[in-house]
């Protein structure tokens, strides 16, 4: 393979600007009660896009604010109908039939599985309508609702035998996403099986059943034997992200598009160690205002705060300790947002793109522009459901 | 790179200084071109290797690409479609004296149909909260049986005590004094005995009651605190127990269980807990209509004639905290806000029955029992 032929990816964004960009859009998003939230969430990823840069040209995503926006006001005007009128309806037989309402969470939740799914592939589709690279459009062929179907199946088979069937799961969706998702004329293809995860996914298994192993002797005979599930459970957790970075791995290594193909090597030791230190930081960062406000709780005379609120809520002293509230309140809100930006997404993003290649770009001459997709909806499923709060 | 100078030439090509490459929008395959502006014409003129001019995209028309790279600059043209042309990040500053509308965005959405959509949302989350939910919670109330309003009860007693609590001590607790418990039960026997009715005391200094589904009456021991008498709380409990004998509140909770995700739906992550507790507010402050408020009232003041106390009671209570700290209080808004409603002091008034003979609504024993409840 010739040298012109290879695309090595580029990562090009600056951790500080992003930080900045994540600040601003968390201020605008409070200041309109969360209105901003779809021109914010446009801003970030036209940042994250333009800052991937495979063979050195950046992505570019032409989403817009208003658009999102305008999806967002569809899904409300179905949404609302439906999951005022299905929730009391839920609540109520619940209710009558058990006497308690777990049942109405528990169905409101499941039954909202396979709109869930529904509404993930539109949105995927509209981000790739929205995504440009070299000029040519990105695009996803229909298909929500067969995706909601296999989401549902796949699962019933992943919980009916314990677990052991998720690599077949994630193999089976990736490639229902894949084969239907086109960079201009050329559409990708899923290779492979879904048993090249397996090797990946025998220590998630291995530890996971010692785990649950040893808990249920503790439960049942030797209580002793619960210290034994600490290190099975930690190692069956780095196993569920190792899993997660090989299957990227290898389901990309076994994606070809005409000529095109990829070569991946993200590190899972290196993901495992942006995510724990990067959540490490978040919870110190934030732990701090939250254990002052404690402290000057604690000072304060007992009961004193709650008592000027609930009986003089207009006092001078009860307003401030209202707006000291609000303002940590937001305050942390805020910050979460921008730290997790700067110290958790933005970091994976480089590493899985730094850590690709593609391959064979002479085939790239074949391939024609397609048409631009309306998409009326923008997403806003998704959206409402709010799903995807990454980014 | 930096001795590069960008110079103006006339209609023909000239020699060209800036160098970049241009992806047509039809294949993603780079051409190299040679960049150099037409000052008289405006225009951005753009020539293959050979030196032929392939496109003029006029100054108006050149759009930045916004990215996170300073690097290099794209630029695509309100004239050219899918065109983009790749250019160094240097050049930036050239082309933003020039294209007085590098910045611009184009908009996708008209604003009219914006303002459409956002009117048709509101009023599609309006009826649901206004007419739908309403509606059918009210008819669902009838039929549920009493263990599921128990359960009912139960859950929203939780959400309660869960929202007045604080982090650090948990949940806000139940008082339980035997003697106060004892004096409580006995004062509601004797009020409504056909009616199945607990009243529980939360720990707290809000002067209020409100009613759960279930038949469970909670009084906050800020309440007991403040009235004169025990007289003053069983009128307060009678009316209660009104609200609890017509289900007041279990279409007011069965109302917020179809409401909560609605206005999940409409405020994103972070006003989620703020919904919690506004509903909450909604089942202590226990807005009710004026009609359900009357029928309250009436049986109250039915209840209290028959326990030989005196409806005229509550009146006292409530004027005297009126006095004392103004129209906001909440126990206040539940009882006189409403227009019409500060008539009801004089309705209690009214209805104490000619000549009755009251006696004491609790000893005095278990009077000093009730309000030693929370110690
Ligand atoms: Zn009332």
């Amino acid at each position: 393979m010739s040298v012109d032929e290879v695309a090595p990816v580029a990562f090009a964004g600056r951790r500080g600007s992003l930080m900045a960009l994540a600040l601003r859009v968390g201020l605008l998003t409070l200041a309109t009660l969360g209105v901003y939230r779809f021109w914010g969430r446009t801003r970030l990823r036209r940042w994250y896009w333009s800052a991937v840069q495979p063979g050195g040209d950046p992505l570019e995503y032409t989403g817009d604010g208003a658009e999102k926006f305008a999806g967002f006001l569809m899904a409300v005007c179905v949404l609302a109908l439906w999951l005022g009128v299905v929730n009391l309806l839920l609540m109520f037989v619940s209710l009558s039939w058990l006497a308690a309402p777990w049942l109405a969470y528990v169905l409101s939740v499941v039954g909202l599985i396979p709109v869930w799914a529904y509404a993930r592939y539109r949105a995927r589709a509209y981000m790739l309508a929205r995504t440009r690279w070299r000029g040519i459009r990105f695009g996803m062929a229909p298909g929500a609702a067969g995706y909601a179907g296999r989401v549902c199946l796949h699962g019933m088979f992943t919980l009916a035998t314990l677990g052991a069937l998720w690599p077949r799961m994630t193999f089976k969706l990736e490639k229902y996403r894949t084969d239907r998702t086109y960079f201009g004329t050329l559409r990708l293809h899923q290779g492979g099986q879904w048993t090249i995860l397996l090797p990946a996914y025998t220590p998630v298994l291995v530890c996971g059943a010692f785990a649950l192993a040893s808990l249920l002797l503790a439960a049942t005979s030797t209580p002793r034997m619960v210290w034994l599930a600490v290190p099975f459970g930690i190692g069956a957790l780095y196993g569920i992200v190792r899993y997660r970075v090989l299957s990227i791995r290898l389901m990309a290594e076994a994606k070809t598009a005409g000529g095109l193909s990829l070569i991946a090597t993200p590190d899972p030791v290196r993901v495992a160690r942006i995510v724990g230190f990067g959540w490490l930081a978040i919870t110190i960062v934030l732990a701090l205002p939250l254990i002052g406000a404690a402290f000057v709780y604690a000072l304060a005379p007992a009961g004193r705060i709650e008592l000027l609120l609930a009986t003089d809520p207009t006092n001078p002293l009860a307003l401030l300790a209202l707006a000291l509230f609000l303002i940590l309140y937001f305050g942390l809100f805020v910050a979460y947002g921008v730290l997790r930006h700067g110290l958790i997404t933005m970091p994976l993003w480089r590493h899985y793109a730094e850590s690709l290649t593609v391959t064979g770009t002479s085939a790239l001459a074949a391939v024609r522009q397609r048409d631009r997709q309306a998409a009326p909806e923008a997403g806003g499923l998704a959206e409402a459901l709010d799903i995807g709060a990454a980014i | 790179m930096t001795e590069r100078t960008i110079i103006a030439v006339g209609s023909r090509a000239a020699p060209y200084h800036a160098n970049g490459r241009l992806f047509d929008g039809q294949s993603p395959v780079a051409q190299p071109v040679a960049l150099s502006f037409d000052d008289a014409a405006k225009t951005l003129v753009i020539a293959t290797d050979e030196g032929d001019i392939a496109h003029q995209w006029p100054f108006e028309s050149l759009r930045r690409v916004p990215g996170a790279a300073a690097d290099q600059l794209v630029v695509s043209s309100t004239d050219a479609g899918d065109a983009r042309l790749h250019m160094p990040g240097g050049d930036a500053r050239l082309i933003r004296t020039r294209a007085p509308k590098l910045d611009r965005r184009h908009l996708r959405v008209r604003r009219g149909r914006l303002a459409g959509l956002v009117v048709a949302a509101v009023a599609a989350v309006a009826l649901m909260l206004a007419v739908l939910v309403p509606a059918l919670a009210d008819r669902l109330a009838n039929y549920l049986p009493p263990e599921g309003e128990a359960a009912l009860g139960e859950a929203t007693l939780a959400q309660v005590r869960n929202a007045l609590g604080d982090a650090l001590m948990g949940p806000l607790p139940m008082c339980d004094g035997p003697e106060g418990l004892e004096a409580l039960a006995a004062l509601q026997d004797r009020l409504s005995p056909e009616a199945d009715v607990t009243v529980r005391v939360l720990d707290h200094p809000m002067v209020n009651a409100f009613a759960l589904p279930g038949g469970v009456v909670i009084l906050f021991d800020g309440l007991i605190q403040t009235a004169d008498s025990a007289e003053e709380v069983a009128a307060v409990l009678a009316h209660e127990t009104g609200h609890v004998v017509a289900r007041d509140p279990t279409r007011t909770a069965l109302r917020s269980a179809g409401s909560i995700g609605v206005l999940d739906l409409l405020f994103g992550d972070f006003a989620g807990g703020a919904m919690v507790l506004f509903l909450t507010e909604r089942i202590i402050s226990a807005s009710y209509t004026q009609e359900a408020e009357a029928a309250a009232d009436s049986y109250a003041h039915e209840a209290l004639a028959r326990a030989s106390i005196s409806p005229a009671a509550i009146a006292t209570l409530f004027e005297r905290i009126k006095a004392e700290r103004g129209d906001a209080d909440p126990i206040v808004q539940h009882f006189l806000a409403h227009p019409a409603m500060a008539d009801r002091i004089e309705a209690a008034r009214a209805a104490v029955p000619e000549g009755q003979r009251t006696e004491p609504a609790l000893s005095d024993a278990a009077w000093a029992g009730l309000r030693a409840i929370c110690d």
